[in-house]
């Protein structure tokens, strides 16, 4: 047995969400092993669980080194780094305020002597040891590819994107670990520097050190990983070597939609002619209700969009499909006006959106149900949506409207003086969408109205788009959820690190083999 | 100016005309140098009143029933507070921020109303009379202490221990990823910050005759907070420029003095808009440049990247 890591039986749920539902893992020593699955899969809360900031309702993790054996459930998260487990964050957890190098001191604070009360009075012996453990950072930053002469100074908040990436795993290396945990170290990423943490890591591996890798770049993940497991709803649905993971139905399902297998498998032959038809000349609306041209958008250093063009002309519905972290939703942000677009254009009819404020969008009648419904939860229904027509003069209009909201989607008017936040899932994103219709658009922006929902309540929400667009309303709708998103789309866009890779009608796509590539990497 | 004039021509005869000045100026420092510690571990917490008082009663207390030597007194008031420092701090850390920050305030008004306004050995309201107050002798030891503590905290953050707690101060979750055992190193910055309080209280109480229970409330208590907002606290001079400011003002500008309060209150306010890092900033002691006017001279000059 040279299992590093086991878990076993793991369990963990919030609320009433399974975020964790019984997990076995094994991670062999020595390997790189890959964790996948959807957005709200549960891969962060296992790590969580792993590293000690989550205790497990049940089940066991077992550190298994030469030493002997040692259960880190329920144990403290700097106790679990003492025994050799690093990892990084997510989202960025630098000390944004100390420089490169102190960032990688602070890491090896459990791998030096304390010395506190010598260093009080500095005499040259003791500062001797100062240096060392300076040289000692300066190598590690050389390690990941920061040059120290360069970065060692710098205060890390001034670092660009990767460069902090890189600087935090640094950071990780310097508590000198068994098992490295990287939680999406290639987010946000444009091609290159991803080459570079692929490089990274597996000169990490050949060096001896086991990682344990999350992503959502497919590319990567198959690339370096020897073993890879894929959790969706908390469950683990899939484990073992790269070029099996990616053939198994019951991932190709998870990622792209329950329709996925029949499309994927439909394609002998025929994809040649599918991508001519679908180049975009073909498909372009002639006069568009919105336009949008070479629309670049960054956050900081990040650049989230680079350059995606596309059009939505009356009555249409629009699809915006793609992986996670491809810019979808940093595009209907910026044309509903909560980012900015550095570079581009964007028009609503006469309306330009690049500039105009928020509220002027609005009123002229482009509308974002925005991702993750945010509902107000100790609200009721009823004043949920009283509160989306704040903004209207009108209020005895709004207040008709409501009244035959409520009748229209019955699963509202029967919960109406519930509080928001008792509704399911489903129910939430069905309240948000009768919300966005309050202000009366003309174009809906929906951004993952399916995200984290049960299959039957997915097929719930779709019939309400549809209605809607029955109604008279254009939609631009953005969807991880891709085949049931082509499903009702006349048009799609395939959206990939920030660009538009693909587009066409709604049926052209779901037989095109790009758009399953676009998903789980080539 | 004939403030500075005096400092500048006849040291000698300002330091005789302004003794108390500067014995304040000291303690202040030194309560500057407390609540820093707690700062720098990223804990807004502002009971230093209390254990100011703590260390104030004790050493009174020892003076007038005991027949143990005043400097003996002292350090027995300081570690008090700070042993009262480490019961408090056990249920309190837990929180953060601004819960941290009203639950030690809360620690105050309940040591002073419930436990010092009640108790019939403090004298209740009336305070203390001080058998051992020496207004002229009990400069020394601030005037010695001040560079000291000044000296030693300032080694102390760049110790193991100060950058640890460096790193909770940046990011608890990614420090205790570090192996940084977070509850430990903030529980020990707050008994450190706890005895260095008790610590300045015991002092002043040896500069004047009269331990006064009103003395050790929420306005002395957000008075510290105040040295360190303005001074800022990346460094530990920072604080203590902030105390030497904001003692001296009211003796700089004669006029001002009946107004201390609201003169404090609109240079907080104005420190806070023009330079949120306080006076002495990251790089040292600078100029103090408002953020519209470096984004303005950023934006006349073209821009590099992009």
């Amino acid at each position: 047995m040279s299992g590093l890591l086991q878990l076993t039986n793991l369990k963990r749920s919030f609320g009433g969400v399974r975020a964790v539902d019984d997990v076995s893992l094994e991670i062999e020593e020595g390997t790189i092993f890959g964790l996948i699955g959807p957005n709200g899969a549960g891969k962060t809360t296992l790590v969580n669980l792993v590293t000690g900031y989550v205790r497990p309702q049940s089940g066991s993790i077992r550190l298994q080194k030469s030493t002997g054996t040692t259960e880190l459930a329920r144990r403290p998260p700097h106790t679990v780094a003492g025994l050799g487990v690093a990892r990084t964050f997510q989202t960025l957890r630098l000390y944004r305020n100390l420089t490169a190098i102190e960032n990688v001191l602070a890491g090896m604070h459990l791998r030096r002597r304390d010395d506190t009360l010598q260093q009080l009075v500095p005499i040259a012996p003791l500062l001797r040891e100062d240096r060392r453990r300076w040289q000692r950072a300066r190598e590690l930053l050389a390690r990941v590819g920061l040059d120290p002469d360069k970065f060692g100074d710098r205060q890390a908040a001034t670092l660009s994107y990767g460069d902090q990436r890189r600087l935090e795993v640094a950071r990780a290396l310097a508590l000198e670990p068994h098992l490295l945990i990287l939680d999406e170290p290639a987010a946000g990423m444009n091609p290159a520097e991803k080459d570079r943490v692929r490089t990274l890591i597996q000169q990490l591996n050949q060096d001896g050190l086991t990682v344990l890798l999350i992503d959502h770049d497919m590319r990567l993940v198959m690339g370096v990983c020897r073993h890879i497991a894929v959790l969706n709803f908390g469950r683990k649905i899939a484990d073992g070597p790269p070029a099996t993971v990616s053939q198994d139905p019951a991932v190709i399902t998870a990622y792209l939609g329950s329709q996925a297998q029949k499309s994927a498998t439909h394609v002998p032959g025929s994809e040649e002619m599918d991508v001519a038809t679908s180049s975009p000349a073909s498909t372009e609306p002639a006069s568009p209700l919105l336009e949008v041209r070479d629309l670049a958008v960054s956050y900081g250093a990040i650049q989230a969009v680079r350059g995606a063009s596309f059009g939505v002309a009356k009555g249409e519905i629009v699809a915006l499909i793609g992986a996670n972290g491809a810019g979808k939703s940093t595009i209907l942000n910026a044309l509903s006006g909560v980012l900015r677009p550095h570079a581009g254009v964007a028009r609503f009819g006469e309306l330009d959106l690049t500039t105009a404020a928020p509220d002027r969008i609005v009123r002229s009648g482009l509308v974002q149900v925005p991702e993750g419904r945010e509902i107000l939860a100790r609200l009721t229904v009823h004043e949920n949506l009283e509160l989306g027509a704040w903004a209207r003069r009108d209020s005895h209009a709004a207040h008709r409207e409501i009244e035959a909201l409520m009748r229209q989607f019955p699963i509202l008017g029967q919960r109406r003086d519930l509080p928001a936040g008792q509704l399911s899932g489903g129910e939430q994103q069905i309240l948000a969408i009768a919300r966005g219709l309050l202000a009366r658009p003309k174009l809906l922006l929906l951004d993952e109205p399916s995200l984290g929902l049960a299959p039957q309540m997915v097929d719930t929400v779709f019939e309400v788009i549809q209605k809607i667009h029955n109604d008279g309303v254009t939609i631009l709708l953005v969807e991880q959820n891709a085949l049931r998103a082509l499903e009702i789309a006349d048009r799609a866009y395939v959206v990939e690190t920030g660009r538009i890779l693909l587009s066409g009608t709604g049926p052209s796509l779901r037989r095109n083999p790009e758009v399953q590539k676009a998903y789980l990497g080539g | 100016m004939d403030f500075f004039i005096q400092l500048f021509t006849d040291p000698i005869g300002f330091y005789n005309q302004h003794e108390l000045l500067i014995a304040q100026i000291g303690i202040n420092a030194i309560l500057a140098i407390a609540i820093f510690v707690t700062f720098y571990s990223g804990q807004l917490t502002l009971a230093n009143a209390g254990f100011m008082a703590i260390g104030a009663y004790t050493t009174v207390l020892m003076s007038l029933y005991l027949p143990t030597p005043l400097p003996l007194n002292m350090l027995v008031g300081a570690l008090l507070a700070g042993v009262v420092g480490f019961l408090v701090g056990l249920p309190v850390l837990r929180l953060r921020g601004i819960f941290l920050a009203i639950a030690t305030i809360g620690f105050v008004e309940a040591l002073r109303l419930g436990v010092i306004l009640n108790v019939p050995i403090t004298g209740e309201g009336q305070g203390l009379k001080n058998p051992t107050a020496d207004p002229l002798g009990g400069i020394l030891p601030i005037l010695i202490s001040v560079p000291v503590l000044t000296y030693l905290v300032w080694r102390l953050t760049h110790t193991r221990l100060g950058q640890a707690w460096a790193a909770i101060r940046e990011d608890e979750l990614a420090a205790s990823s570090n192996g940084i055992n977070v509850p430990l190193y903030k529980m020990i910055a707050f008994i450190i910050s706890a005895v260095v309080a008790g610590y300045a209280g015991a002092l002043e109480t040896h500069i004047n005759f009269f331990v006064d229970p009103t003395e050790y409330g929420i306005s002395r208590t957000i008075q510290i907070l105040t040295f360190a907002v303005v001074g800022g606290t990346t460094n530990v001079i920072g604080p203590i420029v902030g105390a030497l400011f904001l003692t001296a003002l009211p003796e700089i500008i004669r006029q001002a003095s009946a107004y201390r309060d609201v003169v404090n209150g609109v240079i907080l306010i104005l420190v806070i808009i023009f330079r949120p890092q306080g006076i002495v900033g990251r790089g040292g002691l600078a100029i103090i440049a408002p953020r519209w006017w470096t984004r303005w001279r950023s934006r006349e000059r073209p821009a590099a990247a992009h």
